[in-house]
């Protein structure tokens, strides 16, 4: 990792020169004096999502995430309270917990056992009597180093290095809806992350996979190589998943048909989503699909037929949270892209379990998870090639801009933020307005 | 009746079916499995559970089938330039499972590395390998194949060609 004074941070006038109305310089993608002041400005700056509360449901459960350059701990400590802990033991500063989940009442450091609490307090220190008297066991220099600003929405917990930042909801804004129906899909009211995930790296620009989720156009393009077999394959020879994987890789087979309709939605600060999208196959319930039938009737004994229609009639595909977490609701899908340098990104994929709903409908969401999630999956993989061809592309010097300029002459504006069709680039346009934003604000 | 020349016979299909992966001729690998045969990479050490825990590849022939003919598409991004492989399979223990259908079944165990090169890079993964087979007349027939990946649980790059 280079050090902060290694490079010259770019100026304002410097970031404001590499964006325009409709292109963007390489340099956004592939310098790293630019992904550092990123690294300050928004994974410095904004809430970011670390983890789920399912995940650390009683005192001592930790998962073990990113934010901004730090490598942290969300726990659930004795009092019940959340923490944010950055991995690294105050003492001589080694790495503390190497796994990524579990429970622990104690983190103890191997080097010389210094032990913490949950909450990161200082437990104990062997050979207390060779400290010097001054040495304070509750003196917080000697606790790991605690995220102060942490804020959960409905089970999802963000969290800050900014001291003082804006309330959650005002950065999330309409995206709670998105959360909102993800729960309130739940008969119980509450979803639990599945315990199983991937974890995927490639070599490119984290921004490249945010706007490859708000893009609808380049599925035809991208996915023929799974697209083409699908529709040779007959329907119903997998007996494994009632044909969803067939019906997935046939999705991606966009074309003016299945365009129409569809409307891309940019939101002040960066946030995206696709409306109306997948109206085919298995992505909607079926008349007679027992499983989607039974769930169906789960709902609807909870909340009554009006609230569920008005919940499953949500059809808001890629909602993507300004800067990282990509939700698909009506799928029980989350996607967090973390960046580990300006050429490469970890991006980890999970799905979460209805509660009250039967046990049919998670199957469904594993598979999903699968299906588009894994480093095996017919589609993904091919998405990471381009993202990967256009980080190689974009760190040579040549050509030096982007272009945005697909749909510029037709997007709307509302009274929420921008509207186009399928094809347009606007929500490109609008990451990086709210990317300009954020890098030029002098003060967090 | 198991012996020392069914063990022979089992050890020369996998070395079939590993000469099949590298020479590219993915249709005839996917001959190699029965009509319901399934192929199974597990996302966790020691998983068992296939529908409530995601699995890398977790796919029966009618999927398998897709999946082969995807690597036969010139348009998979993710296969130019194709992929080249080596699979070594060694470490081969047999043992009878009784009878399926009136054909004899066997529980193979094998360990496996596999380099895949793709343009300037080298990928290397290391396993085992657990087979459920049954005789078909002179030959066999998997029922089904469990790749368990020694980092099944690490982060990954994207994975092609089938391990």
């Amino acid at each position: 990792m280079t050090e902060p004074h290694a490079l010259d941070i770019p100026t304002a006038d410097d970031i404001r020169g590499l964006v325009r109305p409709d292109h963007v310089h390489r340099r956004a993608y592939a310098d790293p004096a630019v992904f550092q002041l990123e690294q300050e400005r928004i994974f410095g700056r904004l809430w970011i999502y670390v983890a789920h509360e399912s995940q650390v449901k009683k005192p001592g459960d930790f998962v073990r995430t990113r934010l901004g350059g730090h490598e942290v701990l969300v726990t659930r400590g004795e009092d019940e309270k959340i923490n944010v802990l950055i991995n690294r033991c105050p003492h001589r500063g080694a790495r503390l917990c190497m796994v990524d989940q579990g429970t622990s009442r104690l983190f103890s450091c191997p080097y010389h056992a210094w032990v913490f609490k949950p909450d990161g307090s200082l437990s104990s220190v062997p050979h207390r009597q060779s400290y010097p008297a001054s040495f304070d066991l509750n003196d917080s220099n000697n606790h790991m180093q605690r995220i102060k600003q942490i804020q959960t929405y409905r089970g999802f917990i963000f969290a800050t290095l900014n001291e003082n930042p804006e309330p959650l909801l005002n950065h999330l804004g309409a995206m709670t809806e998105v959360i909102d129906n993800l729960v309130d899909r739940a008969p119980d009211g509450e979803v639990e992350m599945g315990e199983s995930y991937f974890s995927v790296e490639y070599r490119g620009n984290w921004k490249l996979h945010m706007e490859n989720a708000a893009d609808i156009f380049h599925p035809s393009f991208v996915h023929a190589s799974s697209v083409m077999p699908a529709r040779k394959a007959p329907a119903n020879a997998s007996i494994l998943d009632q044909d969803q994987t067939r019906e997935m890789l046939l999705a991606n087979g966009f074309g003016f048909k299945e365009w129409e309709g569809i409307q891309l939605n940019g939101l002040p600060g960066g946030h995206a989503y696709m409306t109306n999208i997948y109206s085919n196959g298995v992505l909607v319930q079926k008349e007679a699909d027992p499983v989607a039938t039974q769930y169906r009737a789960s709902l609807v004994a909870k909340v009554g037929e009006e609230r569920t229609a008005q919940i499953l009639g949500m059809n808001r595909f890629n909602n993507i949270v300004y800067p990282n977490l990509i939700i698909n609701a009506q799928y029980q899908q989350m996607r967090v892209a973390t960046p580990i340098a300006v050429d490469r990104t970890l991006v980890r994929i999970y799905c979460f379990r209805l509660k009250g709903a039967p046990d049919e409908m998670f199957h469904r969401s594993v598979r999903f998870l699968t299906t588009l999630g894994s480093p095996a999956s017919m589609i993904f993989s091919d998405d990471i090639e381009m993202l990967e061809r256009c980080q190689q592309g974009l760190s040579k010097d040549e050509g030096p801009w982007v272009d945005f300029s697909r749909g510029l002459d037709s997007d709307r504006r509302d009274t929420n933020g921008m509207l186009s069709g399928a094809a347009s680039e606007m929500p490109m346009r609008v990451q990086f307005q709210a990317w300009l934003n954020y890098l030029t604000a002098e003060a967090a | 009746m198991f012996d020392q020349t069914t063990q022979r016979q089992i050890e020369l299909f996998l070395f079939e079916e590993a000469r099949l992966l590298d020479s590219g001729d993915f249709q005839g690998w996917l001959k190699l499995y029965e009509p319901q045969g399934i192929y199974w990479m597990p996302s966790k050490p020691g998983q068992t559970d296939p529908l409530n825990v995601a699995s890398i590849i977790y796919e029966d022939h009618g999927i398998l089938s897709i999946r082969v003919q995807r690597l036969l598409e010139e348009r998979a991004l993710v296969l130019t330039p194709m992929p080249r492989t080596t699979h070594v399979v060694g470490n081969i223990e047999v043992e009878p499972a009784g009878q399926e259908e009136g054909e004899a079944a066997f529980k193979v165990g094998a360990t496996f590395i596999c380099v895949v090169h793709q343009g300037d890079k080298q990928t290397l993964y290391s396993g085992r390998h657990s087979y459920d087979l049954v005789r078909s007349g002179e030959a066999f027939r998997i029922k089904m194949k469990r790749v368990a990946l020694m980092n099944s649980d690490a982060t990954h790059a994207p994975m092609t060609i089938p391990l």
